[in-house]
């Protein structure tokens, strides 16, 4: 059996579709980090099999760019959960409530 | 050895980049250096940064009306009007929030250089997205102006709303940017490359055998960029930030990463994916009218001044949204006034709720504005203007600037999104006439009765009102030199 | 123009309808004799007590956020490093910008005090000037000794 290029993109698809899924009912702020990364990664995962697919460097080159923009936010991330734990520890997102949404 | 071709960059059209990120890592290293600094350095700082980006402008301008558009570092950054004219709109708002942050910080308690510094870093990050004539330079520019701006949210450092807010607008925003990114990838895929003008030439030149992977890919944008603009049904988070976030920061917010994000939203949209219009108009549309029509009725059920002028500004994205689904150069002139002039709103208003919010930045409450008029007749004046301006009443700017898109609108025989959002706009009058009422016909509570006159208004603030107050009457009793502009800003794909 | 979409409408008030007449099915069909055991978390017969206290290494998190920043300089480097040959002069210029704006998060880091294991050092701004000990050591009393650590009702632990 041969693995072509439209494996690697539904692998993507589903990859990406965990991660918004677990992003949306998961209630741990750090698992919805790790949910973000997912979908990030299965972007990349998209550039590079379409970049090979096409001949093309720019699917790789993109991942580089991807990759620095998930760290940051990451970083920026992690540091509100600190400032908001330092309150409130053992906050989950269903303790953000003093707004009304 | 493999001999590399270096781009060829035109540094005088990267001067407004370059000021704000070189003037943002400047102020960051001397106050880390430096202890002691100022308190004055920081503001005047930025101020002049703001400026000096506006100065950039007026050469840049001419040249390109002069030259023509063109393109630099490879392709990837465009030089036309829509990039002047939104850079010009970013430094503007720019200097707005910083005269409006230092009494506010100093009210608050809360240190200083930090929001300075982000919020040029944001505005880099706002050119950039503005400017781009790429998709992954577009996705950079994006996430340089929304990560500043998630600090920024989260910045209040004693109101647990500010954290919450931000990590809603960091969860929701990360999201977003996932399915931009996405749409990105597709789009890609099916075209070959990520240069705007590669795309538009490719979807032009062939016809897809297959179009699934570019329609997903164009899908996945729009959920993206909708999100970003605060569009519904993507718009939860937008109440829950501007009432959290400092209110300076909200100023940001609503004038600043809207015109990013509509400038960035016009260009890949009608610029680049133009052939393909037949599919995406239809959804603006519907986005468009449902933005306008739950923006204005839920902004009525809200008792939190805050909160109205957060669904009013969903309600606005909508109307921008109406200019964007007409596809065409009419529409995206439209787009680009009403951008100008709800710069001037939003900076304005916000800056009234700056002034009003009080110590802790909490007197937000629709009560708090009762009586206005009586102990403070000036301030209430400005902001009914401002309001006005808003809801689009005629001699205002707001009226012109609502006009151009639904004059846009119907000439693209869109009649039915065009009076579905003229409905919207009637509803949305009655939230500013509620404010109004409020400040005029309700008595003050028997405390602020008694003799005082509310919060004292801060030079920085008086300037930005009263500056955006001229610009919302000059634009709605003259408003001939905008439409010039907007329609000189139309953006435009240049070639390799 | 229109017309494609109906397919998409269509099925979106399908799913709407079918999960409309799920819920009032269930709640035509369904025997509801709900009570306050019934409705706890896990429905054990234990009452829940608080969250088990965790340790939160805010410093380690910290250095750890820091590195991430810097090891994403490094990705940028080693391609530099294997074609600096063919970019020259402007490929160096570039690295060195590039350097230079992450050096100064470095500076902002040192500047800061983000960096210093010692003693740890009052962050001035972040808690209100209202709070004093005594308000603190109320209320956590409040909460450990009045109730013995089992806030019922209050499973998140947090003070009212």
């Amino acid at each position: 059996m041969v693995v072509t290029t439209t494996w690697y993109l539904v692998l993507a698809a589903v990859l990406f579709s965990m991660g918004s899924v677990g992003l949306l009912t998961r209630r741990n702020p750090l698992v919805m980090f790790m949910c973000v990364e997912l979908m990030l990664n299965a972007v990349n995962l998209t550039f590079v099999s379409l970049g090979a697919d096409l001949g093309d460097l720019g699917g790789q080159l993109s991942v580089f760019f991807v990759l620095v923009v998930a760290a940051a936010e990451v970083v920026v991330g992690l540091a509100v959960i600190v400032a908001i734990m330092r309150r409130r520890p053992g906050a989950t997102a269903d303790d953000l409530s003093v707004l009304g949404g | 050895m493999l001999a590399v071709a270096t781009p060829e960059v035109l540094w005088w059209a990267l001067l407004p980049v370059l000021f704000l990120s070189v003037g943002g890592l400047l102020l960051l290293t001397v106050a880390s250096l430096v202890r002691r600094l100022p308190d004055w350095l920081p503001q005047a700082w930025t101020v002049v940064t703001g400026l000096a980006v506006l100065v950039a402008c007026v050469p840049m301008w001419c040249e390109v009306r002069d030259e023509g558009p063109r393109t630099t570092l490879a392709g990837s950054v465009a030089v036309d009007g829509s990039t002047v004219l939104v850079t010009a709109v970013l430094a503007a708002v720019v200097v707005a929030v910083a005269l409006l942050a230092r009494p506010y910080l100093r009210r608050e308690d809360l240190p200083g250089v930090e929001v300075y510094v982000l919020l040029m870093l944001s505005a880099a990050g706002g050119v950039v997205m503005a400017s781009a004539d790429d998709l992954i330079v577009l996705f950079l520019g994006l996430e340089i102006l929304s990560i500043a701006v998630y600090v920024l949210a989260a910045l209040h450092l004693r109101r647990i709303e500010s954290q919450e807010g931000a990590m809603k607008y960091f969860v929701l925003g990360a999201f977003a940017s996932a399915f931009l990114l996405y749409g990105m990838a597709l789009v890609y895929g099916a075209t070959g490359s990520t240069r705007l003008a590669l795309v538009a030439e490719h979807l032009s030149a062939t016809v897809l055998v297959d179009d699934s992977m570019l329609l997903a890919g164009i899908a996945l944008l729009l959920v993206g960029l909708a999100f970003k603009v605060a569009a519904v049904p993507f718009h939860a988070w937008t109440p829950d930030v501007y009432q959290g976030s400092p209110t300076p920061v909200v100023a940001w917010m609503a004038a600043g990463v809207k015109a990013a994000g509509f400038a960035a939203m016009v260009r890949v949209l009608v610029t680049s994916l133009g052939t393909h219009a037949s599919d995406w108009a239809p959804p603006v549309g519907v986005l468009a009218v449902a933005s306008v029509l739950v923006g204005a009725v839920v902004a009525v059920l809200q008792t939190d001044v805050r909160r109205m002028l957060a669904y009013s500004s969903v309600a606005h994205a909508g109307f921008l949204l109406l200019g964007v689904q007409a596809a065409d150069a009419d529409g995206t002139a439209a787009v680009y006034a009403y951008l100008v002039v709800y710069a001037l709103l939003a900076t304005g208003s916000f800056a009234v709720l700056t002034v009003m919010g009080g110590d802790g930045d909490a007197a937000h409450h629709l009560d708090d504005y009762r009586g206005l008029a009586r102990r403070r007749p000036v301030l209430a004046g400005a902001f009914t203007l401002l309001l006005l301006g808003q809801a689009g009443v005629p001699f205002t700017g707001g009226f012109v600037a609502k006009l151009g898109v639904l004059a846009a609108a119907v000439a693209d025989r869109g009649y039915w999104v065009a009076g579905l959002a003229m409905l919207g706009a009637a509803a949305a009058a009655f939230v500013y006439l509620r404010i109004l009422v409020s400040m005029y016909l309700e008595d003050p509570d028997a405390e602020a009765a008694d003799g005082s006159t509310g919060p004292a208004v801060p030079l920085g603030a008086r300037v930005v009102i009263g500056v955006a107050c001229a610009g919302v009457l000059f634009v709605g009793l003259v408003p001939g030199p905008l439409l010039d502009l907007a329609r000189d800003a139309v953006p435009v794909l240049v070639g390799s | 123009m229109l017309g494609q979409y109906l397919p998409v409408v269509v099925l979106l008030i399908l799913a709407f309808l079918f999960a409309a007449l799920s819920f009032v099915a269930s709640r035509l069909l369904a025997p509801r004799r709900p009570h306050d055991r019934k409705a706890a978390p896990y429905e054990c017969g234990i009452i829940p007590g608080r969250e088990t206290p965790e340790r939160f290494p805010v410093r380690f998190f910290l250095v750890a956020m820091i590195f991430i920043v810097f090891d994403i300089e490094i990705v940028f480097l080693y391609p530099w490093a294997v074609a600096h040959g063919g970019l020259g002069l402007f490929g160096l210029v570039a690295v060195l910008l590039f350097s230079l704006a992450v050096f100064e998060s470095f500076v902002y880091l040192i500047g800061n005090g983000a960096l210093e294991w010692g003693p740890v050092r009052r962050v001035r701004h972040a808690v209100s000037p209202a709070r004093t000990s005594t308000s603190t050591i109320r209320r956590a009393g409040v909460r450990e000794v009045g109730l013995e650590g089992r806030t019922i009702g209050d499973e998140s632990g947090r003070a009212a």
